[in-house]
């Protein structure tokens, strides 16, 4: 009896993987035979069961890319990268879609494995990383007081200064990532590119647009319907529809 | 020593073998070439550059920054021919350029480098004449306008629109992969303060391929001229259906016709703008064209893959002579109008008698009179496996050709080849016969292929689980740390002052001495319930006094007490003094120990140290 209830443990979560693997397969099938729409709506189905999953994000980004939507294909590998940033394929795909539109995934000025340091984790690993340290700092500097005076004492108040300094230091690399390209940072995704007006509202002049695909800081998202977003490289801010700008 | 100075004579000798051998000569060649050397402002020419080298991988060129041209890339053809084992490959890139000056302009010097080797081409001259006559123009761009366009435009300009912006398509419907030409016409007849921006419509299930150069003209509508701007895209649909194609949009600055009026607040503004030609920024849009798309009929032949337009197809091979183990470079050359970027390769048919490795396909697109058209040929390697004469069967290619309706099946002509039996050395194919491993070059560039990993993987799911707990749970090891920090500090200060601790803990001793006293007189053990009681008296005195409780005596307890605590009165002192001489009485002699007189003691006790508690505290 026993071995039967571990077999069915063993065996329902891979059952379950086959499944998803099956559901994925099809839809790149889809995408093998060239009918990018169909597949489309199914990698748009995985994003929105799974919104963590990079690889529906970035499946997502080749069938836009497929369909000549460059502006869509960049906010899809954004979204991707963003959850993965270590993956080669999709450090690629966003690098190249990145190029089609004149833009560049790594600053000319920044050396490119610092660049790739800088990205090594997620936001939401480092998240996770400084949390656990935080508890590390905690526990081990509990101890620390309890087992004042003891040689195992002053060992666990090393170990909690250095959780703590890594602590520290994974807290100031997220806040450092969040003034990085791709935080607070949208893409223009309408065909032909959008237009910057001077308000929130079509009553506003446009003075400038961004075309499709643009890397855009979003520096007010409280509008119902505008996004006031910058372009720091041109110095340029405006307000843009938010049908026309996607949030990463 | 002499014995090894020969040897060291060698190796200046052997570490010049060691170098790599400089190549004898330069093998990256560039050319550049035009189809005119005359054109007119409103024309385009084609520039073809040649990169060739002696590698299966050619740089591409650095096209100069132009100001004189506007430069539209037109496609790429390559040729590999493979010759005793040793790769020349030519690439050959294809620019359309429109003209922005008139007079003699120039395409200057362009450039390639493979990081050992450059090259440069010489520049061209061109000579950019007027456009033809007004009339003769006006005739040439009339045909690009359809009947019902020009009639919508006459309509805009009989309702006294000065400036407005008209989008049409040359059908209304099509099969998936037809072309479809869309112009946009931006037409005014007032002077425009600035460049007008062109935003293109958005389009749905449409692919777009830009028509360069933007065409002008001068045209009459209505009695009035107005000056045109015409952008050409061509259009394919991609599904059946219907296909959309969103307005396009310009903005443009207008001059303003409000009257200056010198009272105004802003008149000093409004002034300034004026002299800088400031007009009022306006913005015209066409209207949505919606256009069907019909469904591909049915019927199609089994390798057709998708292919709409006209073609034909052809097959050669770079010699006809080989040896076994040699390699033969064999292309497939679809050409013809059509979306040729979405052609795919023919399927080979089965070549027993060679080995077939795939290279690249290059592709060679032209505009001419707004048609999309070209070629593009697939190129594979053969490797005869046997000797004898050798025959590639015909490749059959399939497409749709919209004009007829119907799908056609054309073959290529079958091509005989002569395989003499080859030496040792032509046993396998070498690329690169210069003994250094042969080189992995990129022949192009894409996008990489789509994943099938299903999650996002243990780190990040790890990851997503501790920030998905509840943020009061780090709170915590937070409060254990400052729980333990305190605890640490009470015992730091416990074992540093042990006399403050002892005599803030007395009463509290007392009290329990006391307690477990009265059980043992209910218990009726009365001589024990004496004697705990005059050792937490003793325990008392001796905690607040300092002093061990083996030195204390009365007289010392006494002096100790009126020292340290001068507050405490002489009543004080005598209640101590006669409640010691009871408890000393009653202790050492247990006979008198009777149940209620230590009772009474019990309580004398209880009173002292509370009414010595309030003593104590004085100063």
């Amino acid at each position: 009896m026993k071995k039967i209830f571990l077999i069915c443990i063993l065996v329902l979560p891979s059952a379950a993987a086959a499944f998803d693997r099956s559901e994925l397969t099809e839809f790149n099938d889809l995408y093998r035979n060239g009918r990018y729409e169909e597949a489309l709506e199914g990698y748009n189905k995985v994003t929105a069961r799974e919104p963590a999953n990079p690889w529906g994000w970035y499946n997502a980004g080749n069938a836009h890319f497929r369909l000549n939507r460059p502006g869509p294909a960049i906010f899809n590998y954004a979204r991707a990268f963003k959850l993965n940033p270590r993956a080669a394929d999709i450090r690629f795909n966003l690098e190249f879609a990145l190029r089609q539109t004149g833009q560049k995934l790594v600053p000319e000025s920044v050396p490119k494995a610092l660049y790739y340091l800088y990205y090594l984790l997620s936001e939401g690993e480092i998240k996770a990383l400084a949390i656990c340290f935080f508890w590390i700092a905690c526990l081990a500097g509990a101890a620390g007081f309890l087992l004042d005076g003891a040689k195992s004492g002053t060992a666990a108040a090393r170990t909690a200064l250095l959780g703590g300094v890594i602590c520290v230091a994974m807290l100031a690399w997220l806040g450092a990532r969040m003034t990085s390209t791709f935080s607070y940072a949208g893409v223009v995704t309408r065909e032909g590119g959008t237009k910057l007006l001077s308000g929130p509202g079509a009553n506003f002049k446009t003075y400038a647009s961004a075309p499709e695909g643009k890397l855009v800081k979003i520096l007010d998202w409280t509008d119902d319907d505008y996004y006031e977003i910058g372009l720091p490289k041109e110095g340029i801010k405006g307000w843009a529809l938010k049908t026309e700008v996607e949030k990463i | 020593m002499s014995r090894f100075a020969p040897s060291l004579l060698w190796l200046p000798v052997a570490l010049l073998l060691a170098l790599p051998p400089r190549p004898a000569a330069a093998y990256l060649t560039v050319t550049a070439d035009t189809d005119r050397s005359e054109v007119e402002i409103n024309g385009s020419l084609y520039l073809t550059v040649q990169v060739a080298g002696d590698s299966s991988n050619v740089p591409e060129p650095k096209i100069p920054n132009m100001q004189n041209f506007n430069i539209y890339s037109s496609g790429r053809s390559q040729n590999i021919s493979i010759i005793n084992g040793k790769i020349t490959t030519s690439v050959t890139f294809t620019y359309m350029l429109s003209p922005r000056f008139i007079g003699m302009q120039r395409i200057p010097s362009i450039s390639v480098s493979n990081g050992k080797e450059s090259a440069a081409t010489r520049e061209i001259e061109i000579t950019v004449t007027k456009a033809a006559a007004a009339q003769p123009r006006q005739q040439t761009a009339r045909p690009t306008q359809s009947r019902v366009g020009r009639a919508a435009a006459q309509r805009q300009a009989k309702a006294g629109s000065q400036i407005f912006l008209k989008a049409e398509t040359d059908k209304k419907s099509a099969y998936p992969g037809e072309q479809i030409n869309l112009s946009v016409k931006f037409y005014t007849s007032v002077p425009l303060t600035s460049n007008p921006q062109y935003m293109q419509p958005a389009l749905k299930n449409l692919l777009a391929e830009d028509l360069p150069p933007v065409r002008s003209g001068e045209t009459d509508l209505s009695g009035l001229r107005y000056s045109y701007s015409e952008i050409k895209t061509a259009l394919f649909a991609l599904t059946p259906g219907t296909a959309e194609i969103n307005p396009a949009t310009v903005i443009a600055q207008v001059p303003s016709n409000e009257p200056l009026d010198p009272f105004d607040a802003n008149f000093f503004q409004k002034f300034m703008s004026m002299s800088g030609m400031q007009g009022k920024s306006r913005e015209f849009s066409t209207d949505k064209i919606t256009l069907e798309i019909k469904p591909l009929p049915k019927g199609a032949p089994a390798d057709f893959s998708g292919a709409v337009g006209k073609y034909t197809v052809t097959a050669s091979a770079d010699r006809q002579d080989a040896k076994t183990g040699e390699a033969i470079n064999f292309s497939i050359t679809v050409a013809g109008s059509g979306n040729l970027k979405a052609v795919t390769a023919p399927k080979l048919p089965d070549l027993a008698d060679f080995k077939v490795f795939d290279t690249m396909s290059s592709l060679d697109v032209r505009k001419d009179g707004d048609l999309i058209n070209g070629k593009k040929t697939f190129t594979y390697i053969l490797v005869p496996r046997a000797a004898g004469s050798k025959t590639v069967p015909a490749v059959t290619f399939s497409f749709f050709e919209p004009e007829s309706g119907r799908y056609r099946s054309i073959q290529t002509k079958a091509l005989a080849l002569n395989v003499a039996k080859g030496g040792q050395e032509a046993k396998s194919v070498y690329f690169n016969p210069s003994g250094a491993a042969p080189q992995v070059t990129a022949s192009g560039s894409d996008i990489r292929y789509v994943s099938d990993v299903p999650r996002a993987g243990p780190v990040a799911d790890s990851a997503d689980g501790i920030n998905r707990l509840p943020q009061w749970l780090h709170l915590f090891p937070a409060v254990l740390l400052l729980c333990t920090f305190w605890l640490s500090r009470f015992n730091r200060f416990k074992s540093a002052n042990p006399l403050l601790f002892r005599f803030r803990q007395a009463r509290g001793e007392a009290a329990r001495d006391l307690a477990e006293t009265e059980a043992l007189i209910k218990a009726g053990k009365t001589a024990e319930a004496v004697s705990l009681l005059y050792d937490s008296f003793m325990d008392y005195l001796s905690d607040k006094c300092g002093i061990k409780v083996s030195a204390l005596t009365i007289k010392k307890a006494v002096e100790a007490i009126k020292q340290r605590f001068p507050g405490v009165g002489e009543r004080s002192i005598a209640e101590i003094s006669e409640l010691w001489s009871a408890l000393e009485l009653r202790h050492f002699a247990p006979s008198a120990a009777e149940p209620e007189g230590a009772r009474d003691l019990a309580k004398k006790y209880s009173l002292l140290i509370e009414f010595l508690e309030k003593e104590l505290k004085k100063k």
